[in-house]
């Protein structure tokens, strides 16, 4: 069995989804009884792959909203909790979604094994990020060219690159998709110089400096609230993968000329009986998913229980390669544009 | 990553055990442990009334419930503080009442909702919450006890697990009329726990955890758990 540890995108969210469930007292609770309220297994589900297996899954909802990021003890009993309840389960292999994972690294939660009387293993779970970092680099792969992008001569963006996604796909895009050159953004100075040392290239640039030049542009990082751009100063045609979380992009973008398509997505080839993607705002919720949980089920389907991805700046090329071939094998593909943009005359026509 | 507002800034400081104020505090949590010890091994007993066949095993138990109830009194001597023995009492008293009524109409599930599983996961929590921050002396006391507790869950979900269909209506109306009293309980208490640094947030959530986990034990689904246990969180 694998298993899937999610939360609401926002408060609001949260309650709605909370009175859809039909669970009306939660739904008209304020944030501090949800900051009391336990992780709840929300559903079970099948899923099965190309290949004919079939593997159970769960669902679990931590009870966070990202309103409870300032509190750092919430957000950690939410997770640690959520983890706890994974792992009584007998659950094999579980998937750290959204906020979940950097909580746990930022934290560094893997100082506090013991929760209660469980002894968290963390062979049961994984960031799913070796995924997400191989359908972000498959994504630029499969749509820049669709625009009329040249990787071999597009400069690549990547925001947020010394980070545990970031810093693999850049190493993906340097080494197996041969990109023009790679523009480097992130906060901390020295992990970008060490970055850039064990690239052997990419430039370092402040964000500003970077967007105008850039022909793609991979967001890893969640977006400040205060975030700005100005869509006249973007190149024409420009690819923007929006792979951060939460995937708000297109709220501070406005422009045709700009295709913006979320980051570290999947499809899989056929439904899934489960309501949890609905939550999640996909296009089409029974096949879309995030490639973090779309991992544990790879790591499921092919009996490899282990913590596939963890820790930080550990996603090897291999690694990735690997996990890449499993999830075409079982019928994932990267989320693409949905159309390219066609031009005006067309839809006159 | 988001890490501007990711930033760990608390760590867990062991409190002023010899402070006035943490004394003053302590006078009343002490009193509450050594009152709902003894009231568990006062229910235990009663409860060999309404299960015949049990009263060896819940004999068992019940002496157990003294055991910790002496360790915990021995706790308040080692800090110099004398236990509100009337506060306690006044404290368990609504609970108690329901218990008491249950029992005299023979309703073993109503008894062992409150005793076995409602009680005994709000020990759990609290004992957990408790050990990181209590004092040298009471928190070797306290980890002995909290192992004990998951035993005296466990006989009680044992038992309704074993007679679910039979019980499941009667779980969830003594859940409907317990559970508010409970967080209420809690409510009570929470200026004197944070004073021993622990936080009513995380208190009402571990009792929740062990709480829903004993129901999901027993047989309940988890679209059940979450809106029986939302009467702990709203009341």
């Amino acid at each position: 069995m694998f298993g899937l540890i999610g939360h609401s995108s926002s408060f609001l969210d949260a309650r709605l989804k909370a009175r859809d469930l039909g669970f009306d007292d939660l739904a008209d609770g304020e944030l501090d009884i949800w900051c009391s309220a336990p992780p709840q297994l929300l559903e079970n589900f099948e899923v099965t792959s190309n290949t004919g297996k079939t593997i159970q899954g769960t669902y679990i909802d931590s009870c966070f909203v990202p309103e409870m990021l300032g509190r750092f003890k919430t957000a950690t009993r939410k997770v640690q909790n959520a983890m706890e309840l994974a792992q009584k389960r007998g659950i094999n292999i579980t998937a750290l979604g959204g906020f979940t994972s950097i909580i746990f690294e930022n934290f560094n939660l893997a100082k506090f094994q013991q929760i209660r009387s469980t002894l968290l293993q963390w062979e049961r779970f994984t960031t799913g990020n070796t995924h997400t970092a191989w359908v972000i680099c498959r994504q630029v792969e499969q749509n820049a060219p669709a625009l009329g992008i040249n990787l071999a001569k597009a400069r690549v963006a990547v925001v947020g690159a010394t980070g545990d996604i970031g810093s693999a796909v850049c190493r993906w895009l340097t080494r197996r998709s041969g990109v023009g050159e790679l523009l480097l953004v992130a906060r901390q100075q020295q992990r970008l110089n060490d970055l850039r040392k064990e690239l052997g290239g990419g430039r370092v640039l402040s964000l500003e400096e970077a967007l105008p030049e850039a022909d793609v542009v991979v967001w890893v990082a969640s977006l400040p609230q205060t975030l700005q751009i100005d869509s006249a100063s973007l190149r024409n045609p420009c690819l923007m993968i929006d792979g951060g979380y939460p995937k708000n992009l297109d709220s501070k973008i406005a422009s045709p000329n700009i295709n913006i398509l979320k980051g570290g997505i999947v499809e899989f080839a056929r439904d899934i009986g489960w309501q949890v993607m609905e939550i999640a705002e996909m296009a089409n919720p029974r096949r879309q998913l995030f490639a973090c949980f779309a991992e544990a089920m790879l790591l499921e389907f092919e009996d490899w229980h282990t913590n596939f991805s963890w820790g930080r700046n550990n996603i090897t090329l291999e690694a990735m390669e690997q996990i890449g071939a499993a999830s075409i094998r079982h019928g994932f593909s990267a989320l693409g544009l949905d159309a390219i943009s066609p031009a005006p005359a067309a839809i006159a026509a | 990553m988001a890490s501007s507002v990711l930033d760990p800034c608390i760590t867990d400081e062991l409190p002023d055990f010899s402070s006035e104020a943490y004394k003053l505090a302590y006078s009343r949590i002490n009193a509450i442990v050594i009152e709902g010890e003894q009231e568990a091994h006062d229910n235990y007993i009663s409860l060999g009334g309404l299960i015949p066949g049990q009263v060896e095993e819940l004999a068992q138990l019940a002496r157990m419930e003294m055991k910790h109830m002496k360790g915990f009194q021995a706790c308040g001597k080692n800090l110099g503080v004398v236990p509100d023995m009337q506060f306690a009492k006044i404290f368990f008293a609504p609970l108690h009442d329901n218990f008491k009524q249950a029992l005299s109409e023979n309703k073993v599930v109503t008894c062992l909702v409150i005793q076995a599983l409602m009680i005994e996961a709000f020990a759990i929590a609290a004992y957990h919450i408790y050990i990181p921050v209590a004092d040298p002396f009471a928190r070797k006391i306290t980890e002995g006890v909290v192992k004990d507790e998951y035993t005296h869950l466990n006989y009680g979900q044992e038992w309704l697990k074993a007679n679910f269909e039979a019980s499941r209506d009667e779980i969830m109306q003594a859940n409907r009329h317990n559970l508010p009293i409970i967080r209420q309980m809690l409510e009570q208490v929470a200026d004197d726990a944070a004073e021993l640094h622990m936080e009513k947030e995380s208190l009402i959530e571990d009792f929740l955890i062990a709480y829903q986990e004993a129901l999901m034990e027993i047989g309940f689904g988890p679209r059940d758990l979450a809106r029986m246990s939302a009467a702990a969180l709203v009341s």
